[in-house]
């Protein structure tokens, strides 16, 4: 959770006192829940625009639900992901002619050496166009599971589906990925590694 | 050089390690531009219900009153003695005459409101 002046808060009570009309309640969840909705549907989508346009649907339909929040029920980043994936995957049934390839993550500045900086960006790069080859709910799973870290019940309850299928559909993502990227080994630096 | 820094690492046969990759996306974290954030902040704002009102007025002088003498149960109480004590004087009950009889008698029971220590004070 990124830091900011309400953090000693969590997310729910904020949201409760967003409902109470607290504007800077309505700021900190701005600033905590905006960055982490829109990565998630950046890698869902590879795409910018849309995963913009999806981070502030998602948003939007927060805001709404508010004031009938029910405390205790669910916690509001699961609500979130949930929502947001959910979003993604209406909009990657629409495109199915095939993702954008040039839209990958924005690369960050800072680097140990500009030669293994470049590595890592063509790895996540890869990644991302081989994340984007997957079934929707395989990219969603393993999105959840090897890149924001969240737990199999975690994202069980996001899926709306058991722990073991969560186990299962992570697995069979993460083969299809094996594949994909074995092909580029070389060209992702591969023999510097072994 | 090994860059992996994952312990659960995950090999193909052919010793490719997927968790760099993984690690390399966490490293890359999508950030959002300025304007989306200014855009969601703004929706956040507009979508604001209104502010819970909390009454913040002083209470009047009556419901001050009333709250000095222990509110409704208190006022109620204030007149049903207040209506005993009319109702005494107006009916005075038989026993509470023969009473009143009797200790009149008592001198300290006399009580003369035009006393001649007030008359002394009244003329100086």
């Amino acid at each position: 959770m990124p830091y900011d002046a309400m953090n000693d808060r969590g997310d729910e009570e904020l949201l409760l006192a967003f409902a109470g009309g607290d504007a800077a309640a309505a700021r900190a969840l701005t600033g905590r829940l905006g960055p982490r909705v829109f990565s998630h549907a950046m890698r869902m989508l590879g795409d910018r625009a849309e995963a913009e346009d999806v981070a502030q649907d998602a948003l939007l339909k927060l805001w709404r639900i508010a004031p009938g929040w029910r405390v205790g029920e669910a916690k509001v980043t699961t609500w979130l992901y949930r929502v947001t994936a959910n979003l993604c995957i209406d909009r990657m049934r629409k495109r199915r002619n095939g993702p954008d390839l040039d839209a990958v993550p924005e690369l960050a500045d800072e680097a140990p050496s500009a030669a293994q900086r470049l590595q890592q960006n063509a790895r996540a790069e890869a990644l991302q166009n081989a994340l984007n080859d997957l079934p929707d709910r395989q990219r969603q799973a393993v999105i959840l599971r090897h890149i924001e870290g969240l737990s199999n019940p975690e994202i069980g309850e996001i899926m709306d589906i058991g722990p073991r299928a969560v186990e299962s559909l992570t697995a069979r993502g993460k083969r299809a990925l094996e594949v994909i990227l074995s092909g580029r080994r070389s060209e992702l630096g591969y023999e510097d590694d072994d | 050089m090994k860059t992996m820094t994952d312990g659960n690492k995950t090999n193909t046969p052919e010793g490719f390690e997927l968790d760099s990759f993984f690690a390399a996306a966490r490293d890359e974290e999508p950030m959002p531009s300025g304007d989306f954030m200014a855009r969601i902040e703004a929706d956040a704002l507009s979508a604001l219900p209104e502010p819970t009102r909390v009454s913040t007025s002083r209470p009047g002088l009556w419901q001050q009153l009333l709250q000095a003498i222990g509110g409704v149960p208190g006022a109620a109480g204030l007149a049903a003695a207040c209506a005993t004590g009319v109702w005494i004087g107006v009916a005075p009950p038989e026993t509470l005459t023969e009473y009143w009889e009797q200790s009149a008698e008592s001198e300290w029971y006399e009580l003369d409101p035009n006393s001649g220590f007030d008359f002394a004070m009244l003329e100086g």
